[in-house]
């Protein structure tokens, strides 16, 4: 009886089967990448904010405590990533780039729709192997539009999203104090509080807020918004003493090159040029 | 007909009785002291279970404990510890010294050979000759007398800052300045607050708070420089002093 | 059931009407049957001496042992049922290196003789899974002689196990008088020969036979060199001096 037509209850695990078996034959499986990031975004009365944290991890280490996850998209659309560093870069940069062309072809703004639908088909094309977890945001001629694209390429469409591993502590922020047609001051405090909680709450993100307002009219990008991270002054100082470093051999060049310009003799009997 | 699928594609499930929850820990002898610290977040993964959940013990007025690793064999672990020191204050009437308090760690855990504590534990305090020592330990009982030893999330951190810093690794001495054997005690503890807030600034699972504890020798008392900082002194029985000393530290 | 009062003694674990274990204290009586033993405490270490009791020539001297090293700070001499007090030192030594191996220190002289105690009174009817004891006391008495952080130290054990710390002790058939000769003789600055000289002496004035280098034994434990049984060169040596 083929595996179609099985009538048999619960769960399928013929393809869990295979990957083991593949495993075991050496075949590296595709990692899930944890996603050490916070990313949210949400709509408000004139517009989209957008925040992030700063931290970057490898593994447990922290890699930068201040880097960039807002990603410009086009002047009035950007885009936050999570997940693998250099998928959201690429991708951001390679639909920035296509949405540029686009908009020149067409002779019109782009829209945030049209990025989404990029990033979708891009994502959705590679099955998941490009681990970019995104939120775009962004206006257009159409409005105010905000999206989470998942690396497996599905997208929702939500007034306000989060992402990443802090995705859980931001929307709890959102969930108790999102509400339509928030005054600017009042969403970008709310987004201040949704990366905040990431930031205190999950491992994998830290450093600062990054926050970026995008209205009909102009875009803001609130690089380092709030710190509230700042390192500590050491207690000592450590600095070392010249000749601390040992050393084997000892051997001194002389860079100095000097040579000896003898001019050369006037040829008997010949007229010098005139030089006047 | 019975559902063969079972006998034919066998699946095996495993429970994982172990969790590593993070933070680190360290000690560092002086020639009359110790210090041994410990920062005090607990997380599982990219959760903080709880911001303060001291990995560091006082044992006995000259001995104190850090353990790091799984929390909850660590706690047992410290539990199990102190009932034997209670039991043997009873058989023998005086505190178990530190050296047999390391052996008796050691026994302990090669006790739980086969199932084993999933800790790194870190000794320090005063010797029986009124030196200052740290004795560090593998999960099944390997222990060694050191100067001082760093352990857990941040160890491969912190370790080779200690040393650089205490042992004067890969530096120099200056003609006819030979590097000392040991540190002073406000020095040491300088050293101690900067691996941590280094640590905290570059590992995610540390951070939260701090927890110093300094064993003094008989006799001994803190310099100036470290009674400013106001550190909490432990009731003892007198010869030996044990003080706390906390510190915050970030919490992202 | 009705005892009669002469029924009182079978039972090892019965008190008396009037509160005693006899057969407790009949144990304690056949150590009055043994050889006399002494240990004396000096500031340097304590000396212990027994005398050998060798009932016929042809018996072998040197095969008569009545001190016993326990650990390298520790021995004892024995009067009474000499073959318990195997059983007795066994479970002192594997105290002792048991300690020695948890703690990696020497154990005490009063631990040690504290755990000899809590095995004295180890008999009686074994309770249901309980492994099976001892069915009756122990018919010896040590002198347990040590060093530790506290200093020479001599503590003097019996089948009830009871253990009480002396300067000097003797038990034993001789013991009454032994014992009122080291309580005129001992003082607290004692050298160790002085000691050594005082244990042969006490030995010498309650044996029948005249002393020599066969038919006494004597060990000492001092803070630097430990448990040492005098060879019968050294003995010899010191029964010369005497």
């Amino acid at each position: 009886m083929s595996a179609f037509h099985s009538t048999k209850p619960g769960f399928d695990f013929s393809n869990a089967n295979r990957n083991a078996f593949l495993e075991g034959k050496g075949v590296k499986m595709p990692k899930a990448t944890s996603t050490g990031t916070t990313i949210v975004g949400c709509l408000f009365k004139d517009g989209i904010v957008l925040g992030a944290d700063t931290r970057a991890t490898a593994g447990e280490i922290v890699a930068d405590k201040n880097c960039e996850k807002i990603h410009y998209i086009s002047e009035s659309i950007r885009c936050c990533g999570a997940g693998t560093a250099a998928d959201t870069e690429f991708i951001t940069a390679l639909i920035s780039s296509n949405i540029e062309l686009h908009a020149l072809s067409t002779g019109r703004k782009p829209r945030v729709v049209t990025a989404m639908t990029m990033l979708k088909q891009r994502l959705f094309q590679h099955q998941g192997h490009i681990g970019a977890a995104l939120v775009l945001g962004g206006v257009d001629a159409t409005g105010a539009h905000l999206f989470t694209v998942a690396p497996h390429g599905s997208t929702d469409k939500l007034p306000y999203v989060t992402m990443g591993s802090g995705s859980l502590a931001a929307m709890a922020v959102f969930e108790s104090g999102w509400r339509p047609n928030l005054e600017r001051a009042e969403a970008l405090q709310l987004v201040v509080a949704a990366i905040s909680a990431g930031i205190f709450n999950d491992l994998g993100s830290g450093s600062n807020v990054d926050a970026c307002v995008i209205t009909a009219t102009e875009t803001e990008m609130l690089r380092n918004y709030v710190m509230p991270n700042v390192r500590v002054e050491k207690e000592r100082k450590y600095g070392f003493r010249r000749g601390t470093t040992a050393w084997t051999r000892e051997k001194v060049r002389d860079l100095i090159v000097s040579e000896e310009i003898r001019p050369i003799a006037v040829i008997a009997g010949g007229e010098e040029m005139d030089t006047s | 007909m019975p559902d063969m699928s079972a006998i034919v594609n066998p699946q095996q499930r495993q429970f994982n009785p172990y969790a590593e929850n993070g933070g680190t820990i360290l000690a560092i002898a002086g020639a009359d002291f110790t210090v041994i610290a410990g920062d005090t977040r607990q997380s599982e993964g990219y959760s903080i279970q709880t911001r303060y959940a001291p990995k560091v013990f006082r044992l006995t007025d000259r001995a104190v404990l850090a353990v790091n690793g799984f929390a909850a064999d660590g706690n047992m672990f410290v539990k199990k510890v102190k009932q034997r020191l209670e039991w043997y204050r009873h058989a023998h009437a005086k505190d178990m010294p530190l050296r047999a308090i390391a052996r008796l760690i050691q026994t302990m855990l090669y006790a739980q050979r086969f199932f084993p504590y999933y800790v790194y534990n870190i000794l320090g305090g005063i010797e029986e000759d009124g030196t200052g020592a740290v004795y560090s330990f593998d999960p099944v009982g390997s222990y060694e007398r050191e100067t001082c030893r760093a352990a857990g999330a941040a160890q491969s951190l912190v370790q080779p800052f200690l040393d650089n810093q205490i042992y004067f690794k890969n530096q120099t001495a200056a003609q006819g300045s030979p590097h000392p054997a040991h540190l002073p005690l406000p020095d040491v503890l300088s050293i101690v607050i900067d691996s941590f807030t280094s640590a905290t600034e570059r590992h995610i699972e540390v951070g939260d708070g701090l927890e110093m504890y300094i064993v003094l020798a008989r006799g001994r008392t803190l310099p100036d420089a470290v009674a400013g900082l106001r550190p909490q002194e432990l009731p003892s029985a007198g010869g030996e002093k044990v003080f706390v000393l906390k510190r915050d530290l970030k919490k992202d | 059931m009705f005892l009669t009062r002469s029924e009182y003694d079978r039972g090892v674990n019965t008190f008396s009407p009037e509160g005693r274990l006899f057969q407790v204290e009949y144990a304690i009586e056949a150590i009055k049957l043994g050889s006399t033993t002494v240990g004396i405490r000096t500031p340097h270490g304590v000396v212990l001496g027994v005398e050998k009791r060798v009932q016929s020539p042809l018996l072998e001297a040197s095969s008569i042992e009545k001190i016993m090293e326990i650990d390298t700070h520790l021995g004892c001499a024995m009067s009474g049922l000499t073959a318990d007090a195997r059983t007795i030192v066994d479970h002192a030594r594997v105290t002792a290196q048991n300690h020695a191996f948890t703690y990696d220190e020497r154990i005490k002289v009063e631990s040690v003789t504290q755990a000899v105690c809590d095995l004295a009174l180890r008999f009686g009817e074994s309770v249901h899974d309980e492994d099976a004891m001892m069915s009756r006391p122990f018919g010896v008495a040590l002198l347990i002689a040590g060093t530790d952080e506290l200093g020479p130290q001599l503590y003097h054990t019996d089948p009830s196990g009871t253990f009480v710390r002396y300067d000097a002790k003797a038990i034993g058939s001789g013991s009454e008088a032994a014992q009122s000769e080291l309580q005129d003789k001992w003082h607290s600055q004692m050298s160790l020969t002085e000691a050594q000289v005082l244990v042969l002496r006490v030995l010498k004035q309650v044996m029948e036979e005249k002393l020599d280098q066969h038919n006494v034994q004597l060990a000492q434990v001092t803070t630097d060199k430990g448990f040492h049984i005098l060879n019968e060169r050294e003995l010899k040596e010191v029964i010369d001096t005497m």
